[in-house]
């Protein structure tokens, strides 16, 4: 997985990716493992095996539940797609928690604006709803990139609490504003030839399909770029050490920088393709921070792929419990798993110990 | 420093006591003078900002036109032609805010508050309005738990809750038997807040009495919710040939557009109390996925030639349609203005009592004029059946409210 700063797993501490539940203890650092991210391959497939094994079980149960595959099987295909949009939008957050250490409560409002610069350039051209992402992508990444340097960088977002406060408030300032200026009527962004598919008897409609994909696309580009790239490279020291970065020639303040705005630019992507999902509304962001932030903490503060792995899960879980709890809120089987990965595993699925 | 810090503590203490302390009383005087002379007050609380603010807006400018009605038709009769004003306040949506703001209107000599659109602010209004003495007529407000109490300046215009969902289940039964295919078995999609649930529950009570058989009864989170595909497929499997729908504007549009993909095999799709399905505005959005829709609910009477022309006047001046809402606010503010009149004064007790023997002809859906039961309930609220036909929202049971006949069959199946 790519854990963001895992050279701190790494190279200062070898164990630190060190074993929860589900990982053997006292396992030897081995030089492949610390390469790989600190964490193992062996460890982190035996986890993954683990998840995938409660799953068919959860999924078994919910089947012996409800009495109809038909049902139990709609539900995962719908919890998948879901869970891909998910794990989208969590991954611009927890990729800004992990190279920042910026817990952003704007993320959601911000996903609100670029729905609407997304509904409004629909509106005002008439272009396909994918093709805003050429618009909304570059206009969240400006906007993360303002918000980064005239209200977090200075010394006034310095404290854990001043940060809460300026990204709390520009969340309510946010959604105000679009309260202000598009009203409070709900709009609609819709898809032309949008059209349905059966899958094994399931049905799958295209906008989900696209914005899945797109998930996935986007969460692959990701990786690539903090992967393969110098500047990944840069983000990813940055993470790791600070200082260190800095005394080897990175510009720390401008990665920041850099790393917010495409965190920003990641929930402009994830709008688009949930646009033609939803209806938009500019208190659309609450109905996505509760859940972001829960696959944050689940798939590991700062780990991107964890992000997407975690929201899948939070997808399929959503879905499930409407079939195992029937009357309960789905917040109910997210918040349970959610509370016993925390006691298994207080860093999350997929993150390092702190 | 310590002791200059413990003389301002001790001094903000002191403003913060006296502040209190001075509120009530000079509340009370505030009331007792602003009734007397100038114009007569009727307070309108409404969610004017927020989330619900297009609503909130619509029913101000209901009770708006009501009080400009009243005037020009020579003001309030009885106290020599007194001009009616209308002293407005935002509830922001909020119990809080609408509990304060109920406050201050009293205190600026309301005679009679209107309000609010949301249970959950009316319930801290009521309360207000009870400590105060002064009565609250509701225009919309679903929830039946504020007439449980036995308030006695509480009134309420619109049906209740527990009314549209016996309604909604009576009417069911009579349109289904009518076309032919008679029902047998009613899937229940809501939300889970009380709202939803409570419409479900008086639901599958009423169904119970008419021996129709319920079942699945889903439930969802209308804040998080993204998808209700799933809950659809469950319904399909089910068998049941009815899905009644709970649910606010956006996930109701959710579930609609969950039903033209799954395409379960239904008789109708039946809203209860519904957000959407009985707006204008849900026909745009849907398009071609809601037609034929059904909904049940409290509504402007479409066949009252004074409605249309109210709804006639509000489009011209500002450019949209009237809702419901604002017609019930229009009714709520005429109920006030009429009982002032025959009181013939401003005493909040004989307007009180001029309240509860009233017989005012409604604007919106009613069995007759506008009167309220010992709990302070509209005896004469009825809850009627539309049907999305043809892009519009039309009424089609029962029938003397009926504008044209219900077509009991989805646009998806023969």
């Amino acid at each position: 997985m790519s854990n963001i700063g895992n050279q701190k797993g790494a190279a200062l501490a070898p164990d630190a990716e060190a074993p929860g539940a589900a990982s053997p203890r006292g396992k030897a650092p081995h030089p492949l493992r610390a390469a790989l991210g600190g964490g193992g391959n062996a460890a982190i497939l035996k986890r993954v095996a683990i998840i995938g094994g409660a799953l068919v079980i959860a999924i078994a149960v919910a089947l012996l539940k409800s009495g109809s595959g038909l049902v139990v099987w709609q539900s995962v295909v719908t919890g998948l797609l879901m869970g891909g949009l998910y794990g989208l939008i969590a991954m611009g957050l927890t990729l800004i928690f992990g190279v920042l250490d910026i817990v952003n409560f704007a993320h959601g409002a911000l996903l609100a604006v670029a729905m609407f610069i997304a509904f409004g350039v629909v509106q005002g051209t008439g272009l396909h709803p994918y093709l805003t992402l050429l618009v909304a992508v570059p206009a969240l990444f400006l906007i993360g990139g303002v918000v980064h340097r005239g209200l977090l960088s200075g010394t006034g977002g310095g404290s854990l609490e001043n940060q809460l406060l300026i990204t709390l408030g520009l969340s309510l300032l946010l959604e105000n504003g679009l309260l202000m200026f598009f009203g409070a009527e709900p709009k609609t962004v819709t898809l032309p030839g949008d059209f349905q598919f059966g899958l094994f008897g399931a049905v799958v409609t295209g906008a989900r399909l696209y914005a899945f994909v797109g998930a996935l696309l986007l969460g692959a580009l990701l990786f690539w770029l903090l992967r393969r790239t110098r500047f990944g490279t840069a983000i990813r020291a940055v993470a790791a050490n600070g200082p260190g970065a800095e005394l080897v020639g990175i510009n720390v303040r401008r990665i920041h920088t850099l790393t917010f705005a495409i965190g920003t630019a990641c929930a402009g992507a994830a709008a688009v393709l949930a646009a033609p999902l939803i209806t938009v509304t500019p208190t659309l962001g609450e109905q996505f921070n509760i859940t972001a932030f829960v696959v944050v903490v689940l798939g590991g503060m700062g780990n991107v792929g964890g992000a997407l792995v975690g929201g899948l899960l939070i997808g399929l879980v959503e879905q499930l419990t409407t079939i195992y709890m029937d009357g309960q809120s789905s917040l109910l089987g997210v918040f349970v798993v959610f509370v016993v990965v925390l006691f298994l595993r207080p860093q999350g699925l997929f993150g390092r110990r702190a | 420093m310590s002791a200059r810090k413990l003389v301002a503590g001790l001094g903000a203490c002191a403003v913060l006591l006296a502040g209190c302390g001075g509120s009530a009383p000079s509340g009370a005087a505030g009331a007792a003078a602003g009734r007397d002379h100038g114009p007569v007050k009727i307070g309108a609380l409404h969610p004017v900002s927020g989330a619900n603010a297009v609503d909130g807006q619509q029913m101000r400018r209901g009770a708006q036109l009501a009080v400009e009605a009243i005037n020009a038709a020579g003001g309030i009769k009885s106290l020599g032609g007194r001009k009616v004003e209308l002293a407005e306040g935002d509830t922001q949506g909020k119990a809080e805010v609408g509990q304060s703001e109920a406050q201050r209107l009293i205190s600026e000599g309301a005679v009679g508050l209107v309000g609010t659109y949301q249970s959950a602010v009316s319930t801290n209004v009521a309360v207000v309005a009870e400590r105060n003495r002064v009565p609250f007529v509701m225009d919309v407000t679903a929830s039946d738990a504020i007439f449980a109490h036995g308030y006695r300046y509480a009134f309420r215009v619109q049906p209740g809750s527990e009314a549209i969902s016996a309604a909604a289940a009576a009417y069911l039964k009579e349109v289904s038997e009518k076309a032919g295919k008679p029902v047998r078995k009613v899937a229940f999609l809501h939300e889970q807040t009380d709202f939803g649930s409570g419409a479900a529950e008086a639901f599958s009570k009423a169904a119970a009495k008419l021996g129709i058989q319920m079942g699945p009864n889903i439930s969802y989170d209308a804040v998080t919710t993204s998808d209700l595909t799933a809950q659809i497929t469950q319904v399909k499997a089910s068998g049941a040939n009815v899905l009644a729908v709970a649910g606010y504007y956006r996930d109701s549009l959710l579930a609609a557009k969950a039903i033209n993909a799954v395409k379960p095999n239904l008789d109708a799709v039946w809203g209860v109390s519904n957000g959407a399905y009985d707006q204008p505005k849900f026909v745009t959005d849907a398009g071609a996925l809601g037609e034929r829709y059904f909904s049940t609910n409290y509504h402007y009477d479409a066949k009252n030639d004074q409605t249309t022309k109210l709804r006639a006047d509000y489009q011209r001046r500002f450019g949209a349609p009237m809702r419901t809402g604002a017609v019930l606010a229009y009714d709520a503010v005429q109920v006030i203005a009429q009982a002032v009149d025959r009181a013939g004064g401003t005493d909040a007790e004989k307007v009180r009592e001029a309240i509860s023997a009233s017989q005012v002809t409604p604007l919106a859906v009613g069995r007759g004029p506008i009167r309220f039961a010992a709990n302070g309930d509209n005896r004469n609220a009825l809850p009627v059946l539309m049907q999305i036909q043809g892009g519009q929202v039309k009424q089609v049971y029962p029938a003397e409210k009926a504008e044209s006949q219900p077509n009991y069959s989805v646009t998806w199946r023969p």
